[in-house]
């Protein structure tokens, strides 16, 4: 029986925002934006879930009088992102 | 990237999570400015030494004061930056966090070392324990970094620094240091600096489209 993928994981944007945390300590909104070339209103949304799911820690403050958002992934986004990995190889090896 | 508009496969998810982590792999990479100015400095520091032991035009350690005089005033410069200016990086990595930490702990180590040689140890054996700290500097720059020109240069220079633990003309020393900051510090910086044009340029020709 196969495990099924986390669907706050298995969605396009999410997912590069989540590959592209896991391999950093923390990264500004942004950077983020640049990276996977998505529109400020799309990301927020997308990392407002995140979040809402506990997978990524926001903190959001001021620098110089303009708003400076930064995001980090948590444990338990770890814990989903690694669980998230093995399920796609099983349904890849599958369907070698 | 847009999201939701349709089902993702397995295939693709793959392919997102592999082109993230190369993106931000690119961000770990150093573009070895920092080692070809520090290495630089250091080799025209100890080459100028050995002339002037020949020459005689000033003090011995004239051209040393001079590379320390110009080592402080970049780390004020570089602290003003951080802590007036506020300077902060787009982003943080694993890496870079270790480097900065690693970097304080390496210049408190070579301060250690200069008191060592003014209190007693001797320039030609002081010189050889440096050479030593940078092998140890070197390595783990270069395994953090998964860089194999550094990895491999940390082993000569070690063994450049054993060689200058048996020597007891100072001039043997300051060609041995020079010789071990070049193969440390400049060949490897030069090599880490090409590939991150290279890498730079490639990222460049893809968002453009070429």
């Amino acid at each position: 029986m196969f495990k099924e993928l986390d669907p706050i994981l298995h969605s396009q944007l999410r997912l590069a925002v989540m590959s592209l945390l896991i391999s950093v300590k923390e990264a500004e909104f942004t950077f983020i934006k640049e990276k996977t070339n998505s529109t400020a209103g799309n990301l927020s949304v997308q990392v407002q879930k995140l979040k809402e799911s506990g997978y990524i820690e926001v903190n959001k403050q001021f620098k110089d009088n303009y708003p400076l958002t930064t995001c980090k992934v948590t444990p338990k986004g770890i814990e989903a992102f690694e669980n998230y990995v093995k399920a796609l190889q099983e349904y890849l090896q599958v369907g070698k | 990237m847009h999201d939701n508009e349709k089902e993702l496969s397995q295939e693709e998810s793959l392919m997102i999570i592999q082109q993230m982590i190369n993106t931000a792999k690119h961000e770990q990479k150093d573009d070895g400015k920092g080692w070809i100015a520090w290495g630089w400095m250091l080799f025209a520091a100890s080459i100028l030494t050995v002339i002037n032991l020949r020459y005689k035009w000033f003090d011995i350690f004239f051209f040393w004061n001079m590379f320390g005089a110009v080592t402080l005033i970049v780390m004020v410069v570089e602290l003003v930056k951080v802590f007036l200016m506020k300077r902060t990086t787009r982003v943080k990595t694993y890496t870079k966090t270790l480097f900065e930490k690693l970097n304080a702990g390496f210049f408190i180590c070579i301060m250690f070392n200069i008191f060592a040689i003014n209190l007693g140890v001797g320039p030609a054996k002081g010189f050889a324990l440096l050479i030593g700290l940078y092998g140890f500097w070197i390595l783990i720059y270069g395994t953090a970094l998964d860089f194999k020109p550094s990895v491999i240069a940390s082993f000569i220079t070690w063994a450049f620094g054993f060689i200058a633990l048996f020597q007891t003309k100072f001039e043997v020393v300051m060609l041995l240091h020079a010789g071990a900051v070049l193969v440390g510090y400049i060949i490897p910086g030069h090599i880490a600096n090409r590939e991150f044009k290279k890498l730079t340029g490639r990222k460049l020709n893809q968002s453009a489209g070429v």
